[in-house]
């Protein structure tokens, strides 16, 4: 029982996780507002982000050395932490990538396969 | 890699929350005027725009708190502020906090203390080489009434053993005893062991200097070489590498140092001198007759105990056929050495460990109680908590925690008493307690300390911690007042605890009691002396002619001592009475051939001096005493004691007749005399039958004795002059003293040692419990005092008041001790052995036990019942 509410968890926050990489990576810098705002532009409606829940996301990739967070001020002059995806965090990316594709591709077939 | 850095941050995070966040804050802040800005340009107005924006974010807090989630280990946070917490209620009632560490605290290092004894004597394995394959071989005889002494054996048997036996790597037999050793012109009492070639293989030890004895060593005769101990090579010879090749002189004969045992090498008891034994004359029937000696082996590896007993009993078998006359009946017993070692000690020792565990169970449940009625004080705190959110899971542990920063505080101090009172505790054990040196707290003890505050922080911790989660939020504001209300559920625990209180003390107190009351059973047993105010004095003198030079001696000083102010009468003998230590066989009119030496009855043979029945007030009942012509060339004499003379001549007189005892002489002797029963080897046995022969007589025997004084005053005072008067005569003769009162004592010291640790066990849990009634009457009554007023108000008289009270009080008091009594019934026949004259089951300490334990928990009751009778309704009304 524990272990598969554990596994549960884990993917749902992997999910969360490969995806702030993925925007970090195409988009570049950006800060939490910005991925938010790019996340729920591109994923409505079938998402509605509480912004909030970004923040966990953002400090586990960080304290993995994946992404690494600097202040600075945006085109509005506002000052904002900026994210950016190290080299490690480029190749997480590409690892956590093939993991989800073999993964939802099982999944899609066992789904097909007992439907 | 990714995954190993995370963890570390997040326990950096853990143990430092605070670091991120300034940091966080500021990140929050900034996406919320990222998303006010937004919602501006999309034309809300400034109020609205920043009442979306938050909209939007969601939960500002609840982010936070995921935030620190995701960063530390959330829970290794909490227990941290878990402990600040408790540490900062403990502030705030330090009396209580206190009174609590200094209880717990006096448990634990009461445990630690104890089962560090229990750990050097009992678990820690012996310091030798492979110490679970040393195994000791002794005899026992079939039918035979009182067999050899501590099952000793005959050295013609072992080499039998040893020529037969494949079980053992080696084997060796040895005898050890306290003699006189010189060095230069210095003598004095040393322990020797007499050892045969193989002794120091057998423990795998080898020889801090020189070398252990060769075989050309191991011959007839008496011994030319010697090995001392590292301490006694250090005293004597300032040093390990000096004492090689120095000499000293065993039994008046010169023996060269040839090697040095390590320091913690001492085998048996404390040896600190070993020469080798004389090669025994195997063909003389008579050795095989006596059993002088001890047997030690080391088990051939993968050779288990069994194997080695079933091959020793067959060998033991062919024996028997191979000598009927010595062998018949004569088995062979091999045992592990430690558990021989040990084999007295350790029932006693884990009793004690038991009975104070149960102390400390006691004292847990105690505070439990205590802790139980603060947490009912605490109700608001917890329902508060758990109203502004607080998990069920969360405040329980919050109790625990609690529970466990106090059993740490409690360990750590309990240690600190321990190490203090180790010292304490084993000069209260008495001296024939193996190992005791080697007892200390190492990191056996200190596991089994942080177990026993573990445990005991967990049984404090679960009756509040159990009350806790049972909380109800909703009543965490409704309720608002200063007074709470208990629960049934709440009441139910504390009288439950009460309960094992009072079962545990009426099991402490009903083994206190055995214990206490066959002490003074042993203390009552008439002993056939009297043994106050009698001076021993321990003397040897050795001459290579032991026959003239020794007896004259003790005449001679016997003489001198006689004619000394505050003696009232003085005598000499082989064995102090408690110190019994030569058994035998006699026959009355019969002198019996060699092949019949089985067919005598067993005595005690003792050689003492005229003078000596009255010394230590053994009464004439018939006859004569010894006197000045019961010398070397008169006719043979023998005394009798009581025993004897019923057992051989029934309803007869036994003076004039002759007897013959298996001693240094099969000679007839004339009985004169006899004399009244003592108890040879102390109070717990039997008088056995016992010869006495004059010691002008056995010149062989008489050379090693021990005065007996009795004195008109302290007989220690009398102790310099003796000495003096000795060395006025042999300056080189070894004396010590001691008191009959002293030797008496080391009988039932053991005993005693028993019956005071656990009394004073049972006092402490019968006080423990007493207050433990005491505390959950005078709590029911501040609970029920507004009750109580309405009921006066309404004419109920104090007799009802206190039939209320003590209803549901004494239902509780019975069933603890019911169970208490079920209990004991059950545990203390496992005392058994340790008991003298008290049966387990023994009535009158049950009914001691049970009528002290009812009496004080009554007046317990009664003291805080009595005075909810006086409540003045008025004042208990307005309470409310």
């Amino acid at each position: 029982m524990a272990s598969e509410s554990k596994e549960r968890v884990e993917l749902l926050q992997g999910t969360l996780d490969l995806i702030v990489l993925r925007a970090l990576h195409t988009m570049g810098p950006q800060h939490a507002y910005g991925l938010a705002a790019r996340l729920e532009q591109i994923a409505q409606p079938s998402l509605t982000l509480n912004q909030g829940t970004l923040y966990p996301a953002l400090v586990r990739l960080e304290q993995k050395g994946w992404i690494k967070g600097t202040w600075q001020r945006t085109e509005s002059n506002r000052e904002a932490k900026y994210y950016t995806i190290t080299k490690a965090g480029v190749r997480g990316l590409e690892k956590q990538t093939e993991r989800w594709r073999r993964l939802a591709g099982l999944v899609d077939k066992l789904l097909l396969n007992e439907g | 890699m990714a995954s190993l850095r995370r963890f570390f941050l997040r326990l950096v995070n853990a143990f430092r929350p605070w670091r991120a966040e300034p940091d966080l804050d500021r990140e929050l802040a900034s996406h919320l005027q990222l998303l006010e800005d937004d919602f501006r340009r999309r034309g809300l107005s400034a109020e609205e725009a920043k009442l979306a924006a938050k909209r939007a974010f969601g939960g500002v807090e609840h982010t936070k708190n995921r935030h620190r989630d995701a960063r530390g280990f959330v829970w290794i946070d909490d227990i941290r502020r878990d402990a600040a917490y408790a540490l900062r209620a403990a502030r705030r009632s330090p009396g209580f906090a206190l009174l609590a560490l200094a209880i717990m605290a006096l448990g634990i290092g009461a445990n630690t203390a104890v089962f560090s004894v229990v750990n050097a004597v009992l678990l820690k394995p012996l310091p030798y080489q492979n110490p679970e394959r040393i195994v000791t071989l002794s005899t026992s005889v079939v039918g035979r009434e009182t067999g050899p002494i501590r099952g000793q054996i005959a050295d013609a048997d072992f080499e039998d053993w040893r020529s037969q036996a494949s079980s053992f790597d080696a084997m060796a037999y040895f005898f050890g005893r306290a003699a006189s050793v010189m060095v230069g012109e210095q003598a004095e009492y040393a322990r020797v062991g007499r050892v045969s070639g193989a002794f120091f293989r057998v423990f795998g030890v080898q020889p801090i200097a020189g070398r252990w004895f060769d075989t050309n060593e191991i011959k007839p005769g008496p011994p030319t070489v010697a090995i001392v101990g590292a301490a006694f090579a250090q005293s004597h010879f300032g040093g390990i590498h000096e004492a090689i090749g120095r000499t000293l002189r065993l039994a008046n004969r010169s023996c060269v140092i040839v090697g040095v045992a390590p320091a913690d090498f001492a085998f048996p008891e404390g040896t600190e001198v070993w020469a080798p034994l004389p090669l025994p004359d195997i063909a003389n029937p008579l050795r095989r007759g006596g059993e002088n000696f001890r047997a030690v082996a080391r088990l051939n590896s993968g050779v288990t105990l069994e194997h080695a007993q079933s091959e020793m009993t067959a060998i033991a078998r062919r024996l028997e056929q191979q000598y009927p006359d010595t062998n018949t009946g004569r088995h062979v017993i091999v045992t592990r050495l430690h558990d021989q070692l040990v084999g007295d000690v350790r029932l006693m020792l884990y009793v004690l460990l038991a009975a104070v565990v149960l102390v400390l169970l006691i004292a847990c449940t105690n505070l439990a109680t205590l802790l139980l009625a603060r947490a009912t004080a605490r109700t608001q705190e917890m329902n508060v908590r758990a109203a502004l959110g607080a998990s069920r899971e969360r405040i329980v542990r919050q109790m625990l925690v609690e529970g466990l920063v106090h059993g740490f505080c409690s360990g750590m101090l309990g240690l600190a008493l321990a190490l203090a009172g180790l010292k304490t505790l084993v000069a209260l054990i008495p001296g024939n307690v193996p190992r005791l040196d080697e007892v200390a707290i190492d990191q056996r003890v200190l596991l089994f300390t942080l177990v026993v505050s573990v445990i005991a922080s967990v049984l404090l911790a679960l009756a509040p911690a159990f009350q806790a989660s049972h909380v109800q939020p909703e009543c965490g504001l409704r309720q608002g007042g200063t007074r709470s209300v208990d629960g049934n559920g709440m009441r139910r625990t504390r009288e439950g605890l009460v309960v094992v209180q009072l079962a545990s003390s009426v099991v402490l107190l009903a083994a206190g009691g055995l214990l206490i009351r066959s002490f003074l059973a042993l203390q009552n047993i008439p002993l056939g002396f009297q043994p106050e105010r009698v001076l021993v004095v321990d003397a040897t003198v050795a001459t290579p002619d032991p026959r003239q030079p020794a007896t004259l001696f003790f005449r001679d000083l016997l003489a001198a001592i006689s004619k000394v102010p505050g003696v009232v009468a003085a005598g000499a003998t082989m064995a102090a009475p408690g110190r019994v230590d030569s058994t035998g066989a006699y026959w009355i009119d019969y002198v019996p051939r060699p092949n019949e030496m089985r067919t005598g009855r067993s005595n005690v043979n003792s050689i003492v001096a005229p003078g000596t029945f009255t010394a230590l007030g053994i009464p004439l009942v018939r006859g004569r005493d010894f006197g000045d012509r019961d010398v070397r060339d008169a006719p043979m004499t023998a005394i009798v004691n009581q025993t004897l003379a019923r057992q051989a001549l029934p309803g007869q007189e036994v003076i004039g007749h002759k007897i013959v005892c298996a001693f240094d002489t099969l000679k007839p002797m004339t009985i004169v005399g006899v004399v009244g029963d003592v108890r040879q080897a102390g109070p717990a046995d039997e008088s056995r039958p016992e010869c006495y022969m004059p010691y002008l007589q056995h010149f062989y025997n008489g050379a090693t004795l021990s005065f007996v004084i009795r004195t008109a005053t302290d007989p220690m005072l009398l102790a310099e002059t003796v000495r003096r008067k000795a060395r006025g005569l042999v300056p080189s003769v070894p004396v010590r003293f001691t008191t009959l009162d002293a030797l008496t004592a080391q009988n039932v010291a053991q005993p005693r040692f028993r019956a005071l640790l656990i009394g004073a066990f049972a006092a402490v849990a019968l006080a423990l419990s007493v207050i433990g009634v005491f505390g959950v009457m005078a709590y029911a009554v501040s609970q029920r005092t507004a009750e109580i007023g309405v009921r006066i108000a309404l004419g109920a008289t104090p007799g009802q008041i206190l039939r209320l009270l003590f209803g549901r009080a004494s239902a509780m008091i019975a069933i603890g001790l019911a169970v208490g009594f079920v209990v004991a019934g059950l545990t203390t026949r496992f005392l058994g052995s340790l008991l003298f004259a008290v049966k387990p089951t023994d009535p009158v300490t049950y009914v001691g036990v049970a009528a002290l334990l009812a009496g004080t928990s009554f007046v317990a009751l009664y003291v805080p019942a009595s005075r909810a009778t006086r409540v003045d309704p008025l004042v208990a009304l307005r309470q409310e």
